[in-house]
């Protein structure tokens, strides 16, 4: 007997300690996007933009309700407590995959946001941030035609189920915070942005150092670069050829860097190997030796590559990690203050290796 | 003799005394009418008495069926077991014609295999042990008679092999069989508790079986079976955990395909003691973990739900229990409309009424489903009371609480010995190996 009161006694104890996580699902509020605009009130100078999901039972195309809250505050986790006072239920973070930074707070600082991010216990590291063009805001007010759930075609847009575009550089809470923290690897982010009200452009990345953006890269630049960096297949590449157009889709690639010493002066060498097959190629290809198309293509490709390394370089920032691969290779606690004195000035090589593997046509 | 019966046995119209008489001699004959065979009465014992072609007493002393008693306190226990009591010329002779009634070759009903043996032990000992010992033909095999209930006075048979048994365990059933002190004793699950000797106990460490095949594979092993009069089971023993997870038919059919039936065991097993628990915890703690179409659709299916998550459980568990319950104990015909009933128009209309979520629809038709795929009976009843602990955790302490929970499970079952022997030992063969972690060496 004294067992039993004393099991019951250590039951109740921890029952009263543990029940205070409880709350159903349809008690809570889910956001499933959040927004971060820079307010013109200096003393409220966050702008915080929160979807918030209404979940009905009916699932069909453009079915999904969401509710927007918006709010100025000094800081955003005062910002967020102050929204439960505007809405019923509890709001949850748990499925807020997506955190829209606007322009203006990405130009200036964005360390305080993601700061908060981090912290917050019910935020997933997974989730997915960018950069909103021109504001955070007016793109959660996007009300896409076809979405089945709130805030499903962003969710989409930058998971793997949906579309993979080649354009769309994805980047996670997690990587995010680490690349805002690692010395020789920056951040960088993609860039949405508005079509009308309908739908989102997300072809855009900018690149970011440990504050704010240093460069954005047009949508060929992005795809570019997701090629080199990320080894993104499902995309393509264009060439010339004795004057005639080529497109060409890349279906692998493998790229890799290695930072030396050419001729006196210190290298990156970047290898970038890739099988392609034509898309969109002149009559005759077909019969014709591929040694010189390939030639032609490896020379055009290294070109752009250098031009776009050459940008980055140039923009002061290190998305790729050469300054960690640096660091990593370098012993020595002053190897990263070298590096950043090396950097500027380091040049380039690419050597591109295309292999055709077939013209997409079956004779 | 027969006044002397008169005395022992209370005022009873079926117990027959009679005095007969031929030529040569006079005997006088004592059974109870409703436990003997009139049939055998008469051939062998009125007809050739009274036939009178050849000495009744020469046959009395030749044919070993008539057994000569010197006990007078063996006459009351041999009239009850169904022998008939003969005294001539001063000498108490017994006969054994007791009319055991039982069903005929019976079929596997419990334990049903599609291809395997059909059929299952008999109530009666005799049609059992010609059963088994068919199907295990060797000298090897040892039968060993004891009685159990003071009153029922019950004939069980141990049956092991005696170069494979293990003598600790054999030791052990003995010494239990011997010291068991009952009054009644009908049903193999009685003796089961008897055996264990825990009286709140949450796993079976006991198998209980119908099957043949699975007896004398078990025999085979080294273990020990236990028969009972008047009973279609047969208690196999020591029994581990994966024994109880073990269907016959896993040793008949094709290799791939019974270890993906014994995967899909072990992983309903799995749902079925979890599913509830974690539906709550999922659904009211952590509902990040689903992924966001089904959080919404969750969501929106239950916001016409009154009650908390756990409520909507209990109502939904309760009314699978004792749809479950009401479908074993009605009639084999009616039991069919009653799952129909229960099963299809509950639930749905449940769902219809707001009163529980479609999802815990599905949730309670997995947790019944899954829970009967387990092939041991005892076993699938044991598990079907799992969840229960695991939902009240889950309701105060969410996801974290379920793995607790089910840790405090597993612990529990390693800890567990079946005579002995460790009960959740991964390999199911039992065998005597020295050094084993956890076994308890009795030399």
């Amino acid at each position: 007997m004294n067992a039993m009161i004393r099991i019951s006694l250590a039951i109740v104890t921890l029952c009263l300690l543990g029940a205070c996580g409880f709350k159903d699902i349809d008690k809570r509020f889910f956001v499933v996007a959040l927004g971060i605009d820079q307010s013109e009130n200096d003393k409220k100078p966050y702008r915080i933009t929160l979807q918030l999901a209404v979940p009905s039972p009916k699932i069909e195309p453009g079915a999904s309700k969401t509710q927007i809250e918006t709010i100025d505050a000094p800081s955003i986790a005062e910002g967020v407590r102050m929204l439960k006072a505007y809405v019923d239920k509890e709001i949850d973070f748990g499925h807020c995959k997506i955190f829209i930074l606007g322009e203006k707070v990405a130009n200036s600082d964005y360390q305080g946001a993601l700061e908060w991010m981090m912290r917050r216990r019910d935020i997933q590291s997974v989730a997915n941030i960018a950069i909103g063009k021109p504001d955070a805001e007016s793109l959660l007010k996007v009300n896409p035609l076809s979405e089945r759930y709130p805030g499903n075609t962003l969710f989409l847009s930058f998971g793997a189920d949906g579309t993979e575009s080649s354009y769309t550089y994805v980047e996670s809470l997690s990587d995010f915070s680490r690349r805002a923290s690692e010395e020789g690897l920056d951040p960088l982010m993609p860039v949405i942005a508005k079509d009308n009200q309908e739908s989102f452009i997300i072809n855009r990345t900018a690149l970011l150092d440990k504050k704010r953006v240093r460069l954005v890269l047009n949508p060929s630049e992005a795809q570019l670069y997701n090629q080199l960096a990320n080894d993104f297949t499902k995309s393509s590449m264009h060439g010339m050829f004795e004057g005639l157009d080529l497109v060409v889709a890349i279906t692998e690639i493998h790229s890799k860097f290695r930072i030396g010493q050419q001729n006196g002066e210190d290298t990156i060498t970047m290898d970038v190997k890739m099988k392609v097959v034509f898309e969109e190629a002149p009559k005759g290809l077909y019969s014709d030796q591929w040694g010189p198309v390939q030639e032609d293509l490896n020379k055009e490709y290294a070109k752009s590559c250098v031009k776009l390394l050459r940008k980055i370089q140039k923009a002061g920032v290190d998305p790729i990690g050469f300054g960690l691969r640096y660091r990593a290779t370098h012993p020595g606690s002053d190897a990263f203050k070298k590096w950043e004195s090396m950097y500027p000035t380091i040049k380039f090589v690419v050597r591109a290796n295309i292999i055709i593997e077939g013209t997409g046509l079956i004779k | 003799m027969n006044e002397r019966l008169r005395l022992l046995f209370a005022e009873a119209v079926d117990i027959k005394f009679e005095h007969l008489q031929n030529s040569e001699m006079s005997i006088e004959i004592a059974y109870i009418a409703p436990l003997c065979e009139e049939n055998k009465i008469n051939d062998f014992i009125i007809v050739p008495f009274t036939k009178d072609a050849y000495p009744f007493q020469s046959q009395l002393d030749t044919n070993p069926e008539y057994r000569q008693v010197e006990d007078i306190a063996k006459w009351q226990e041999l009239l009850l077991r169904g022998h008939v009591l003969i005294q001539a010329n001063q000498i108490i002779y017994a006969f054994d014609a007791s009319r055991i009634i039982s069903i005929e070759n019976p079929q596997t009903q419990v334990e049903s295999a599609i291809q395997g043996p059909q059929l299952a032990l008999s109530e009666d000992l005799n049609i059992s042990l010609n059963l088994i010992r068919s199907m295990y033909p060797s000298p090897d095999l040892s039968v060993e008679e004891h009685t159990i209930g003071s009153l029922s006075k019950t004939p069980i048979l141990a049956l092991f092999d005696q170069r494979r048994v293990d003598p600790s365990v054999l030791d052990t059933v003995r010494d239990k069989l011997t010291s068991i002190n009952v009054e009644m004793l009908h049903a193999a699950g009685e003796l089961e508790k008897l055996l264990v000797g825990k009286r709140k106990h949450l796993f079976p460490t006991i198998l209980i079986t119908e099957r043949p095949d699975r007896i004398s594979k078990a025999i085979s092993k080294g273990k020990v079976v236990i028969l009972l009069k008047g009973n279609m089971f047969a208690i196999i023993l020591p029994a581990t955990f994966f024994d109880f997870m073990h269907a016959m038919e896993d040793d008949y059919d094709a290799y791939w395909m019974t270890r993906f039936l014994i995967f899909l065991r072990y992983a309903s097993i799995v749902l079925t003691i979890t599913l509830p628990a974690l539906y709550i915890s999922v659904v009211s703690y952590n509902p990040e973990v689903f992924r966001v179409q089904l959080a919404f659709s969750i969501a929106g299916s239950r916001s016409g739900v009154p009650y908390p998550s756990f409520v909507e459980v209990f109502i939904m568990l309760f009314m699978i229990e004792t749809l479950i319950e009401a479908s074993i104990r009605l009639p084999r015909y009616i039991g069919s409309t009653a799952t129909t009933v229960g099963g299809l128009i509950l639930g749905q209309a449940a769902q219809q009424a707001g009163l529980v979520s479609s999802i815990m629809i599905i949730v309670t038709s997995v947790v019944a489903i899954s829970n009967f795929v387990i092939p041991v009976n005892s076993l699938s009843f044991a598990i079907r009371f799992l969840k229960y602990p695991l939902i009240a955790v889950s309701i105060f302490f969410g996801i974290t609480g379920v793995a607790v929970g089910l840790f405090v499970y597993i612990t529990y079952l390693c800890n567990l010995r079946s005579f002995g022997k460790p009960y959740m030992r991964i390999f199911g063969k039992l065998r005597p190996l020295e050094g084993d972690v956890g076994q308890v060496n009795v030399e």
